[in-house]
């Protein structure tokens, strides 16, 4: 059964259109991310998901359960960290997860016992009777991964869980999504940090100006991308006599140039080093390193969204 | 969803507006002190000035007045929190638990509800100082009175503070409904000085509004006057459900209908 389903789901606030005509489907148990740049129509697609907006045309089912149609139910199966931590500037942080822990069904013992093991798990137990205003942005941002923890709920939503927390708390984060999904949870993670999403993410959805642009794994994506695999040159000698020399073989794409070194994009590049190197001691450079290397996520995100440096 | 757990998410989101209002417990010593001062000033000033063929004691003409006040002040107050959580997004938070919708809005006009009651207390014992100790059945009348007149404002706060997220629109209107409902009442004139100042369309307009009919349910009820208008406790009533039921469809397209 398909956690989440969406089918063709268009959101329009106004004239403005967030999403546009969205169809995938989310597995049961795995983590699945949600990538692109801030304004791609990510956090409206959560949002909808978890009942806050309503779709303008198609639907949104979850386990099965049309999020127009039966909110009420949605709403047992789905707990959500914010984007943007949401409190008042006098809630404190264990008056927020005390009172979160009710709602989401425990007793008054039980949530004073969950509230404390989850603060402590996420060290924020020392500023439990600080005012929210006071919290730093990471401290804010752990609060939102509290709840959801708290709450355990058949399908996690983090919406960009680690923006503004250091390197530290954002692997212990993410160790605990993946605890989420072993325990059983389905996760959904937003976010626009492609290094994140290659770590914990199993399955792919790359969205770009509301549409969907391409989703798999990480590995199908970067399989997908032509002239996908980076092969970096270092050598000694003529430089154009050393590009010349490279674009003599067939199914180079894209190359970058540089005094010494030269970047060149190419499929199966790891079959074809020894035809490079060949091909430029012929032409009397000395080769002194090569290094081949599979694309990024970054390479996988240009590529799918035709999108470009300096745009965003 | 369970009835069960839809009273309980309900109780739970009135138990939160209930913890925040003691956290504003300088604003509400502040009101109550505002709310005091009309009594003080300007019924021990006025007391000796004003025509006593209308107003045989202005001090407890006013303190029954300013209970009504008091509990139409501090049940718009929860608008201002409501108001501020649309601003800042918080009510997707709300609008994402595992509760109904009907279970937040009830839950928050009940908040409202109970804070005007809360808040009220205080000057029900000024009443009972100054003005007289009503009986027992006219003490369920005012608890009565109370509660409606406390769940009418709430919900009314609630669904016109909702109805924009741009905050000087928010307590644009916000003071607009309240002062039109403080100063179209009965709490600093009687029914005869109004009919004397006002047309007379609106003089009886402003005497069967809520405030001015909680106002004379007050006064009646504490002994101050042994008039009331017999279906006084009914127009209220009527008022009530007709805002409360006006009010949460309001509140629920507001917060739903994105």
């Amino acid at each position: 059964m398909a956690a989440v389903k969406i089918v063709n789901f268009v959101k329009r606030f106004g004239e403005v259109t967030a999403v546009n005509n969205l169809n995938l489907e989310i597995y049961e148990g795995e983590i699945f991310g949600l990538l692109g740049p801030n304004g791609s129509g990510k956090s409206t697609t959560l949002l909808t998901i978890a009942t806050v907006y309503k779709p303008t045309s198609g639907d949104i089912y979850v386990f099965e359960h049309s999020v127009s149609r039966e909110g009420d139910t949605v709403r047992k199966f789905v707990g959500i960290a914010f984007q943007e931590p949401k409190a008042m500037w006098v809630d404190t942080p264990y008056e927020l997860l005390l009172w979160h822990a009710m709602i989401v069904g425990y007793t008054s013992h039980e949530a004073k016992n969950v509230v404390k093991e989850t603060m402590e798990r996420l060290n924020l137990w020392e500023h439990r009777k600080k005012q929210f205003y006071q919290l730093s942005g990471g401290t804010r941002k752990k609060l939102e991964i509290a709840k959801v923890m708290i709450q355990r709920p058949r399908l996690a939503i983090f919406d960009e869980p680690t923006a503004q927390v250091d390197v530290i708390t954002k692997h212990a984060l993410w160790d605990v999504v993946r605890e989420m999904r072993d325990n059983g949870s389905t996760v959904i993670v937003a976010t626009n940090d492609m290094f994140e999403a290659e770590k914990i993410c199993e399955r792919i959805a790359i969205m770009y100006r509301g549409e969907l642009r391409t989703l798999g794994s990480v590995k199908e994506l970067k399989d997908q991308v032509p002239g996908g695999d980076v092969v970096e040159v270092s050598f000694e000698g003529d430089r154009e006599e050393a590009k010349d020399a490279l674009l003599k073989l067939d199914g180079i794409g894209r190359y970058m140039l540089g005094n010494d070194k030269i970047v060149a994009y190419l499929n199966k590049g790891e079959e074809r080093a020894a035809e490079i190197v060949s091909a430029l001691m012929s032409a009397g450079i000395k080769v002194k390193r090569i290094m081949v290397q599979e694309p990024t996520l970054d390479d996988v995100f240009f590529y799918f969204t035709g999108a470009r440096l300096g745009e965003g | 969803m369970e009835v069960r757990d839809q009273v309980r998410g309900c109780l739970l989101i009135a138990y939160r507006d209930l913890l925040r209002f003691w956290k504003f417990k300088h604003w509400l010593f502040s009101q109550i002190v505002m709310n005091l001062a009309d009594v003080v000033i300007f019924a021990l000033v006025f007391n000796n000035i004003v025509n006593r063929q209308y107003i045989p004691d202005y001090v407890k003409f006013m303190s029954t007045g300013v209970l009504a006040v008091s509990v139409f002040a501090s049940s718009f107050s929860i608008a201002r929190e409501v108001g501020a959580e649309i601003r800042r997004e918080v009510v997707q938070y709300l609008l994402t638990l595992p509760t109904s919708r009907n279970a937040v809005i009830a839950g928050r006009i009940i908040g409202g509800t109970l804070r005007g009651l809360i808040y009220q207390t205080a000057f029900i014992a000024l009443n009972l100082a100054v003005v007289g100790i009503p009986s027992p059945k006219q003490s369920v009348i005012i608890l009565y009175t109370s509660f409606m007149l406390a769940a009418a404002m709430s919900a009314l706060a609630i669904a016109i503070t909702t109805s924009t997220r741009d905050f000087n629109l928010q307590a644009t209107f916000r003071a607009l409904t309240y002062y039109m409902l403080f100063f179209f009442s009965n709490v600093f004139y009687p029914r005869e000085v109004l009919a004397l100042r006002f047309p007379g369309a609106l003089a009886t307009i402003v005497t069967h509004t809520p405030i001015s009919l909680a106002a004379e349910v007050y006064r009646w009820s504490f002994g101050y006057s042994e008039y009331i208008n017999p279906t006084a406790l009914y127009e209220l009533t009527l008022w009530a459900f007709t805002l409360l039921v006006t009010a949460s469809l309001l509140y629920r397209r507001n917060i739903s209908g994105r």
